[in-house]
């Protein structure tokens, strides 16, 4: 399996509209605990950005970082990983897998000039549905105030061009 | 492609808030999209009924359900689509009604929110693969480590079931630590005579047959994995047949040699062959090899003359490596106790007349070092005993955790000596007391009654001293409030905290099965599968998971043999999920990283085949490894790259 390159990126500033921006954002959930936590925020009636959607993996040890690049690519605003607490993972260290990638993966988006609030690791329990609303809001509000996602093209021309 | 979509409206749960019919005309400009269909609640018998009539006559080639969360329905519509006729896998839930419709509560966002879940899960869905579920044969025979409590009545347990079972035990005797106690709380029950029975049973109940015995074994090397593992067990030599010997001790008063005598903590001193302690089962003494004169060049052969039995005592029995296929292992290995030389100022180690908790039952028992006359080292009965709880608990320092059985014993032993010497004055010093249990109290209302007993509260053990003084011992402490106190006791009892086994660390790494922080196995769940270790088809009873009582260790030894009894049943064959990882061979570059990564060491690198090869029955199906390849060459089923970036592309149209 193979994935399209790594940031074939040519997206531009959309035209302004008279509508106000609303980001959109994909979350990764991990299928234990942060998915739990968000059908927990759904069964206590928390509302929730609806500007957000979720990707269930099993694990957040699932998410390729260039899962998040692609998210970039296909018009997402930011992207959101939530995972088990540490010490809880279902799988024992999926999430600190995950952690360290996301250490590495803000690195790179520094790089690209992407600011670290487009890619927000954060930990959901089981029982967490209003935490899990509560970092979707913040998530949709840093990201609302930053404004759209404008990548670069040049970087995205060199991006085309590293190997696929 | 067809795709069949069903949309849920939960009564009016998700219909208040999502627009079917906006839904609906959305989800026909998609060219993948052969039909839509509202049902009011999906999930009921009548639901699931139509469901499946109409997959029946639809006969669509993927489905996608728009209902309420997939954690909840997701096995019961899999269950539906097999029944007709469909892979249950080429089924995706859209979850609307949690993460949509009870989220969102302004309907013109919850619609379009609805369309674009839907939509991703169409994309998602189109791309799905029919996979199988696998079966296995299994190995129903289980290994039980170490022969305490739990693994007694784990293993007795399983042989009763009809299982044959291997049960190792590290030391010459069964019965584990609560054999060496006199009495037990709450009701002053005979250790050996309350396991006793289950020891009966386990040498020579009805069900023995099915029980091999293996003593001073240990375990040495595990392949494999549930329901199929080879083990390596090393047995050392006992130099007594333990089919031949009759238990009858004539080779014992023979012996010329003695050793310190570890089973009673080394208080005295026992010959070199030798029962462990009066009454220890199997009956058969052991001959303790570094202790007889034949290891120190002399050509003695006493026993073996003293021994009725021809062949019974074999100088020349040897080592013995041997091999043994299981389905499941139970860890039942115990713990040990906090070493109270850490805390030096409490005189352990240093001043005679200092105990451990374990030291002072072997005082107490009629087959211990003084025949159960509690005498100080000088051959006196103590007229005062102090009792210090805690040592080494609930201190950040030391261990931070309540071991929870500390007082409970503590006043036994406040009990029993006050029966055996009515005037000793008795004081107990501890942190916290914590007697939990609907019987344990009465130990407690007894000993608070007594003018002759007195508790007392320390701050911080830190500030306890004991010294020597006038033969007896000074023991200095400040209170709860900070005041400075002092008495004198002939004799100090230190009740330490609860720690994992030695030969935990050993173990673990020969099974794979990691310890926590304070050298207790790890438990899959504390609370749900406290009997389950990390790795599938490995359990763990008893004190090797935490601190506990005899009734704990026992209730877990019955709780791992329903494990293994319910997950390897009989006749049922293991099933393996298609939810895992697989490498593709051809693509693998042999880095290695995805081995190193994985938390289940389901992943293996076949010399012949230079290529990471993934255990599916081991394979948990996380993904992490999928993440981690560096060339793309592991492939997760059911979540696939192209799966979730489809679902991604979709949803952000």
């Amino acid at each position: 399996m193979t994935m399209p390159p790594a940031v074939p990126v040519t997206r531009q500033a959309e035209p302004a509209s008279s509508a106000p921006f609303e980001p959109k954002v994909v979350a990764f959930l991990c299928n234990w605990c942060s998915y739990a936590g968000a059908d927990k925020a759904g069964a206590a009636q928390i509302p929730c950005p609806p500007n957000v959607h979720v990707v269930r993996v099993m694990c957040s040890g699932r998410v390729d970082p260039q899962f998040v690049l692609q998210a970039y690519r296909l018009g997402a605003d930011a992207v959101l990983i939530l995972a088990c607490h540490t010490g809880d993972c279902h799988y024992k260290e999926g999430n600190y897998r995950a952690i360290q990638r996301h250490r590495l993966l803000l690195r790179i988006l520094k790089q690209f000039g992407i600011d670290e609030e487009r890619c927000r690791l954060d930990f959901v329990a089981a029982s967490e549905g209003e935490k899990y609303a509560r970092v979707l809001g913040e998530t949709v509000d840093s990201v609302r105030a930053l404004g759209p996602l404008v990548l670069d093209t040049g970087i995205a021309e060199s991006g085309a061009d590293g190997p696929a | 492609m067809r795709v069949g979509v069903y949309f849920c409206a939960c009564g009016t749960s998700v219909s208040d808030k999502v627009n079917y019919d906006t839904v609906a005309a959305e989800l026909g400009k998609i060219p993948e999209v052969g039909y839509v269909r509202s049902v009011e609640f999906l999930c009921s018998e009548e639901g699931k009924q139509s469901l499946e009539q109409d997959l029946v006559e639809h006969r669509p080639d993927r489905v996608v359900m728009a209902a309420c969360s997939p954690r909840e329905v997701e096995g019961a519509f899999m269950q539906c689509a097999h029944n007709a006729g469909m892979n249950p896998y080429l089924l995706q839930i859209a979850n609307i009604r949690e993460q949509v419709a009870w989220v969102t509560p302004d309907p013109a966002l919850a619609t379009p929110k609805a369309c674009a879940a839907i939509r991703a899960a169409v994309a998602r869905v189109c791309l799905h693969e029919p996979l199988e579920r696998k079966e296995l044969d299994v190995c129903r025979d289980v290994l039980v480590v170490g022969a305490g409590p739990a693994g007694l009545k784990a293993a007795l347990c399983l042989a009763e079931a009809g299982r044959s079972v291997v049960l190792l035990e590290k030391t010459p005797v069964l019965g584990g630590m609560p054999v060496r106690y006199e009495e037990l709380f709450p009701n002053m029950e005979c250790g050996p005579c309350l396991l006793e029975p289950l020891m009966g049973e386990v040498l020579h109940g009805e069900h023995a047959h099915r029980i091999e015995i293996l003593t001073l074994s240990e375990l040495v090397d595990v392949k494999g994995y549930y329901g199929n593992f080879t083990v390596t067990v090393k047995q050392a030599p006992r130099y007594v047949d333990t089919v031949k010997c009759v238990g009858c001790g004539a080779c014992i008063p023979a012996c010329p040699a003695a050793t310190p005598n570890e089973f009673n903590c080394g208080l005295d001193e026992r010959k070199a062959i030798s029962f462990p302690f009066a009454g220890a089962l199997p009956n058969v003494p052991f001959l303790a090899l570094e202790a007889c004169l034949r290891t120190h060049g002399e050509d003695c052969r006493l026993c073996r003359e003293a021994c009725p039995v021809e062949g019974a005592v074999i100088y020349d029995d040897a080592e013995r490596l041997s091999e043994r296929n299981v389905g499941a292992i139970v860890i039942a290995v115990g713990s040990a106790l906090y070493d109270c030389s850490q805390l030096p100022a409490l005189g352990y180690g240093r001043l005679s007349g200092v105990y451990t908790s374990l030291e002072f039952e072997r005082l107490l028992a009629r087959n211990g070092p003084t025949g159960g006359d509690l005498l100080l080292p000088d051959g006196t009965p103590p007229a005062s005993l102090a009792i210090v709880h805690c040592v080494g608990s609930l201190d950040e320092r030391h261990r931070p955790y309540c071991s929870g059985v500390c007082c409970s014993y503590a006043l036994k032993f406040n009990h029993l000596v006050r029966k055996k010497l009515p005037a000793t004055r008795v004081f107990h010093l501890y942190k916290e007391l914590v007697i939990p249990g609907k019987e344990e109290f009465s130990l407690y209302r007894h000993a608070s009654h007594s003018p002759d007993i007195q508790f007392l509260r320390y701050r911080d053990i830190a500030e306890i001293s004991v010294t020597a003084a006038n033969g007896r011992h000074a023991i200095r402490y400040r209170d709860a409030a900070g005041e400075a106190g002092e008495f004198a006791a002939d004799m100090v009892v230190l009740c330490p905290a609860m720690i994992g086994s030695n030969s935990a660390g050993r173990l673990s790494k020969v099974l794979d099965a990691p310890t926590d922080q304070f050298g207790f196995f790890q438990e899959l769940d504390g609370r749900l599968d406290a009997e389950q270790s990390k790795v599938r088809g490995i359990y763990l009873a008893g004190t090797c998971q935490s601190p506990m009582d005899i009734r704990g260790a026992i209730s877990q030894g019955m709780a791992v043999a329903g494990y293994v009894l319910s997950g390897l049943a009989d006749g049922k064959k293991l099933k393996i999920e298609p939810i895992t990882a697989s490498v593709d061979e051809a693509s693998c570059s042999g880095c290695r990283i995805c081995g190193n990564v994985c938390p289940y060491q389901a992943i293996g690198f076949p010399v012949e085949q230079e290529a990471a090869s993934i255990n599916a029955l081991l394979c948990h199906g996380c993904g992490t490894c999928v993440a981690a390849c560096p060339v793309g060459a592991i492939q997760s089923h059911h979540f696939a790259n192209r799966q979730i970036l489809a679902e991604m592309e979709a949803a952000l149209q």
